[in-house]
């Protein structure tokens, strides 16, 4: 590394945001070919290191070196003449458009004369995908893909744009195990090509697996730089976040009650099939009260629909089976019926179907309970403000006022306040969709620490979670799904990581599943 | 919170809205009779007039407008104002409204229709303004002078025209009506009853409103000659809307078959007596613009210190091909 | 957390990259500072006669107000329907119904004042209920059925005339509306406010109330912000659209019935166009087309912007042409304005 430039140098990079000094000194250098691991709480300043680099933000102290030389970027196009390209956590792909549409997305290939040439592109595009590990169907709208493959036309036309740096930002959030593992191929592919990637991620063990060096930054700082195979996860997690932390995962009491949820044989058929959708096929399960239970599954075995279907939220359609409430036989028409039974619901997608992003933390929280805080459609100012703050406080939310955008707050903060605005209803049973998502370690610890606390109070959770080592430590007990039924069923004290997995793929391939990939 | 803006946006509400308080709406009966109260400057005052027109897009208006433009011109003390309501109410009735503000020396106004504009009309006359009403009425007596044609005479001489000259054996008879209203429309439409009532054997078989416009005309005659297989006769209460359904006619081939009769015979390229000598047109009748009337009373108003007649009718007369060219050359001295 | 950890997650990322300050002030309460402005600009524009300042007199002061009463009572049954993200085109046409049946009810069935304008507003509030239903329950959207509405409601009021507009005479016979109706004309309340003024004052007043403390308009914020996120977190999602539109439709029969009384007749084809102006004072106001952004106070500016406008122009004797020239461009100014706002 000492004899050849690096292929990114960025040295003594400063950035102030008002009063805040988001970027402080930092060094951080990339060399072709490697992996480089970045990690942090959010609000630590990987995404404004980041940001500086791929040309986002242009005014900042230091200086960036490309293979020796300094460059200034007046804009990410310049970032990206320079070979930069950034991969966002949101994906921005237009869902409307074709695969091939995205991926050459203002550099369409004309014919000569000079229409679009959708024949070239379909060959192209499917060339690229193939480079990238997928078989996928060029043609296909990218709305209908789901988001694993999304993420993996993302990183294709990253690759067509030749770039010789790339930023993934949390690229394996909304991934099953087997994506990861394309993910990996491709990125020693991207490796041996000569690519340098920045990686950031939460995920020690993907990390661990695939990153040459890994830099921890703190309060906009550099605090640590390490090989990620040599340290171990606590020690990381501590250079994260300053302090020593005890494991993650807080051990449930096994102290459950009556049953709370019974779910037998449910199956849905929708009157209007929707692509990428896997219903109900034929579901039995059981939560106790107390109990927390986790629903395992590859993308697309059904964990989603099951959930939106004891919420109320699946599509029209004759069903069959029974959902039992507290022994009573229930049929939930809709999010305003199942509040009303106790049957509270976190969505996966928070940004899109959680939060109102544009307005203020206090509408966020109080939306679902607004009735409680006056009399014959009367609300009373002050009793919102005060359920909102004993919540935040209760959920250890950071934030400014209760009148800031909610779109302001971290990935974390965000999700707590989805989980505040629920527990304002006094749920009797929690349905929790990928609830860490996105969000950073302090905030995940404490989103456990309260699932632990609702469930020690008597309140029965459903997680559906894509992260193993999540679903092993935080539940009581995890279901797998496949194919929209229940495959097994595991008590977590007995059972590890493999188990889950084993029986989420069952015997059948996995690149069938997911629609004829390679 | 938007603490700050509705206090704000209150205030500005509220003030206008005790700006609002003290309007001097209903002074009327403390005002003596208007006219006395103000003392005639005559001819060393400068007077500003306003005009408050009906709908410009209609020929017929535009030339109103025109004329009295023309006619203030010979007159060094005054200077003429134009608005125009473009057919809507509400808007002619603030157009007068912002006279009023501007405090003109008085107000001529051709409405749009009676009913809406007669208060407004009360309200400029209450304040001493006088008023010259042109060629449509408003209702009541609140106003200094109306100039106007006989609408009903012109209906009749129509009628009788058609009755004595064009179907003395009797005939279909169609009949597009103007903007329902204004008081031009049911007089013409009853005078014409009037003037065919002596031939029974004529009939008006159907009529539509084109609300003096010529598109409209079309578009209601598109429609007539569809329900209708034979017309002899499409009288219109004026030449745009004639013309308009002669063009129907000759879509569908059939502008020979009938007769089209018209009203206002105004002297420009595109009006009525052009047509008739170009042969669209069987006959119209004239029915001045009175702008040069207007100006002429207003001039004895202001200038002269004088009073006028409280109403001034016009004369008729009927234009058809013996006499078309020659009146066209004599309304247009300069060509 | 630390103050810095808070701060730098919540750093603003904008190019303005200002989270507070004279410009986000500017922009937050841009409506009421643009009729400051105008105002400002009003006096300054106006024609003198013998030193006295003509916009300032009492009389077109009132003349403002009074004329932008109609459109603001419409305006602000339009705030609420764009608040959801939709929008409805019919209340023009609406509002010429309302006048129709008020007219013709009084007049030709000789009904009383009560009655009459109950069953008026009772049809503008079960047209709009209509319009929401299409709108909710069948999924098409409001551009589209408020569309198919307007062409409706004007069909239905030239049917109810005869095509022809009803005169109104008042007194005690037979074919006249009682001298009561014409009270809420031109006459004032208390020799002061003209009632046109006073019943926009209230609604709009009752309007922002009813905003600020009932259970309803958090819902209907929510549900213009993120209509997915609202359904899930318990919104009635249908009933609040459906209720929305029905109170646009009530004040634009409101507005009708005043418009009515204001020119003495119920007429047809009155209000064409009036849907735009209340859209224009409602975007003038702040609020997003979008959904879940604005206030009714800011339509009030924005409609009193608008009559301050048209007022100073016509004062001025500048070219109507010219006036509607104008009126479109503050238009854009306005909705430009709002993309420029700092995102936080």
């Amino acid at each position: 590394m000492s004899e050849v430039a690096a292929l990114v140098r960025m040295s003594e990079i400063g950035k102030r945001y008002g009063g805040v000094q988001a970027c402080r000194e930092v060094d951080f250098t990339l060399g072709a070919g490697e992996v480089h691991a970045l990690l942090g709480e959010n609000g630590a300043g990987k995404s404004t290191l980041m940001k500086i680099l791929s040309g986002d933000v242009t005014d900042y102290d230091g200086q960036i070196e490309i293979n020796g030389s300094p460059v200034t970027f007046n804009g990410p196009t310049d970032a990206q003449a320079a070979g930069i390209a950034m991969i966002h956590q949101e994906l921005d792909l237009v869902p409307g458009l074709s695969v091939a549409d995205n991926i050459f997305l203002g550099r369409e290939l004309r014919t000569g004369w000079r229409t679009v040439d959708r024949r070239r592109m379909d060959r192209e595009a499917r060339a690229l995908l193939e480079r990238s590990g997928v078989n996928l169907d060029p043609r296909r709208p990218v709305g209908e893909l789901r988001v694993g493959e999304q993420q993996l036309v993302t990183i294709a036309k990253a690759i067509s744009l030749d770039a010789r740096v790339l930023i993934m930002d949390e690229p394996t959030s909304a991934l099953t195990t087997s994506e990861v593992e394309r993910l990996f191929v491709v990125i020693r592919e991207l490796r041996r090509a000569g690519v340098g990637i920045v990686y950031i991620s939460h995920r020690m063990e993907e990390i661990a697996q695939v990153a040459d060096r890994a830099t921890v930054l703190r309060n906009g700082q550099k605090v640590a730089s390490f090989d990620p195979r040599k340290l171990s996860t606590a020690e990381v997690v501590e250079a994260m976040v300053g302090r020593p932390v005890q494991t993650m995962f807080t051990t449930p009491d096994a102290a459950t009650g009556d049953e709370l949820l019974r779910v037998e044989d449910l199956a849905l058929r929708p009157r209007r099939p929707r692509p990428g959708r896997r219903d109900p096929d034929g579901i039995s399960l059981t939560v106790r009260s107390g109990e927390i239970v986790g629903l395992a599954g590859l993308l697309g075995a059904g964990r989603t629909e099951l959930l939106e279907t004891l919420y109320g939220v699946a599509p029209g359609g004759p069903r069959s089976g029974r959902i039992l409430l507290q022994g009573k036989e229930i049929q939930p028409r809709g999010p305003r019926h199942a509040l009303s039974h106790g049957i509270g619901f976190v969505p996966e997608d928070r940004r899109i179907s959680g939060l109102v992003l544009f307005h203020s933390i206090l509408a966020n929280t109080v939306i679902s309970s607004v009735p409680s805080y006056g009399r014959l459609g009367v609300i009373a100012r002050r009793l919102e403000r005060a359920a909102s703050i004993r919540m935040a406080d209760r959920l250890r939310l950071k934030f400014g006022r209760l009148q800031d955008e909610v779109g302001t707050l971290s990935g974390g903060n965000q999700q707590k306040v989805v989980f505040g605005r629920m527990l304002l209803t006094e749920p009797r049973l929690l349905l929790l969709d990928e609830p860490t998502r996105g969000v950073d370690i302090g905030a995940k610890a404490e989103i456990y620490r309260l699932l632990g606390e609702l469930a020690g109070q008597g309140l029965g959770v459903l997680l559906a979670s894509s992260e193993l080592p999540e679903l092993i430590g935080v539940c009581d007990r995890v279901v797998v799904l496949r194919d929209g039924r229940d495959v097994a069923s595991f008590r977590t004290a007995d059972s590890g990581e493999g188990d889950l997995l084993a029986a989420a793929m069952g015997e059948r391939a996995v690149f069938e599943e997911a629609g004829g990939l390679q | 919170m938007r603490r700050l803006q509705l206090p704000l946006a209150a205030a500005a509400a509220a003030a206008l809205l005790v700006a609002g308080c003290g309007t001097t709406n209903e002074r009327t009966s403390d005002q003596p009779s208007a006219q006395s109260s103000k003392e005639c400057k005559g001819a060393d005052g400068k007077y500003v007039i306003g005009m408050s027109q009906a709908n410009k897009a209609e020929p017929y208006r535009q030339r109103m407008d025109d004329d009295i433009a023309a006619a203030a011109k010979e007159v060094p003390q005054f200077e003429v104002k134009f608005a125009d309501a473009a057919q809507d109410n509400a808007k002619q009735v603030a157009d007068v409204d912002n006279y009023i503000t501007q405090q003109i020396d008085l107000l001529i106004i051709s409405p749009n229709e009676a009913k809406p504009l007669t208060a407004v009309v009360k309200k400029a006359f209450d304040k001493g303004i006088p008023v010259i009403v042109l060629d449509r009425k408003v209702e009541g007596d609140a106003y200094t002078g109306f100039i106007g044609g006989d609408n009903v005479q012109i209906g009749t001489e129509a009628g009788k025209y058609v009755a004595e000259k064009v179907l003395p054996s009797g005939g279909n008879v169609v009949e597009l009506k103007g903007l329902a209203g204004a008081t031009p429309q049911a007089e013409r439409n009853q005078g014409f009853a009037a003037g065919i009532a002596a031939n029974p054997k004529i009939k008006v078989i159907a009529t539509a409103s084109g609300d003096w416009l010529r598109e409209k005309g079309q578009a209601q005659m598109d429609a007539l000659l569809k329900a209708n297989p034979k017309i002899d006769v499409v009288y219109a209460h004026n030449d745009p809307m004639a013309e308009g359904a002669y063009l129907a006619a000759k879509a569908v081939g059939r502008e020979k078959e009938m007769k089209f009769i018209g009203i206002d015979a105004l002297p420009i390229p595109s009006g009525g007596i052009k047509a008739v000598e170009q042969g669209r047109l069987t006959a119209t009748f004239t029915y001045p613009t009175n702008g040069k009337e207007a100006i002429a009373a207003a001039k004895k108003l202001l200038v002269d210190c004088s009073t006028i007649d409280r109403a001034q009718t016009l004369p008729t007369r009927l234009i058809d091909k013996s006499n078309a060219a020659q009146i066209y050359t004599q309304e247009n001295p300069t060509g | 957390m630390t103050d810095v950890q808070d701060k730098a997650a919540t750093a603003p990322t904008t190019p303005t990259e200002k989270s507070g300050g004279v410009v986000a002030t500017l922009f937050r309460f841009q409506s009421v500072f643009g009729l400051l402005a105008v105002f400002v600009a009003a006096i300054i524009f106006s024609p003198r006669r013998d030193g006295e300042i003509l916009f300032l007199s009492a009389d077109n002061l009132a003349n403002v107000v009074r004329a932008v009463s109609e459109i603001g009572i419409i305006a602000v049954g339009m705030t609420f329907v764009i608040l959801i993200g939709g929008i409805d085109l019919s209340v023009g046409a609406m509002l010429g119904l309302a006048a129709v049946g008020s007219a013709v009810l009084m007049v030709e069935s000789d009904w009383g004042l009560i009655p009459s304008i109950l069953v008026v507003l009772l049809i503008g509030l079960f047209f709009g209920a209509l319009q929401g239903m299409a709108t909710a329950m069948i999924g098409i959207q409001s551009f589209i059925v408020t569309l198919a509405g307007l062409q409706i409601a004007r069909g239905l009021a030239r049917i109810w005339s005869d095509g022809q507009g009803v005169a109104i005479a008042y007194g005690d016979g037979p074919n006249e509306a009682p001298d009561s109706f014409a009270l809420l004309g031109e006459r004032t309340f208390g020799g002061l406010v003209p009632i046109p003024v006073l019943i926009f004052a209230v609604v709009a007043i009752a309007a922002v109330i009813f905003l600020r403390v009932s259970a309803f308009s958090r819902h209907l914020y929510a549900l213009g912000g993120n209509e997915k996120a609202a359904r899930l977190s318990g919104v009635p999602v249908i009933r609040v659209k459906i209720a929305v539109f029905a109170i646009c439709g009530l004040l634009a029969a409101l507005a009708g019935i005043v418009h009515a009384v204001q020119l003495n007749q119920g007429s047809p084809n009155d209000g064409i166009g009036y849907e735009l102006d209340a859209i224009a004072a409602v975007v003038i106001g702040g609020t997003s087309l979008a959904g879940g952004r604005g206030s009714v106070a800011g339509t009030v500016a924005g409609a009193l912007l608008l009559g301050v406008l048209n007022n100073i122009l016509a004062l001025n004797n500048i070219d109507s042409n010219i006036q509607l020239l104008i009126k479109g461009l503050v238009i854009v100014a306005a909705a430009a304005l709002q993309r420029l706002r700092p995102a936080s």
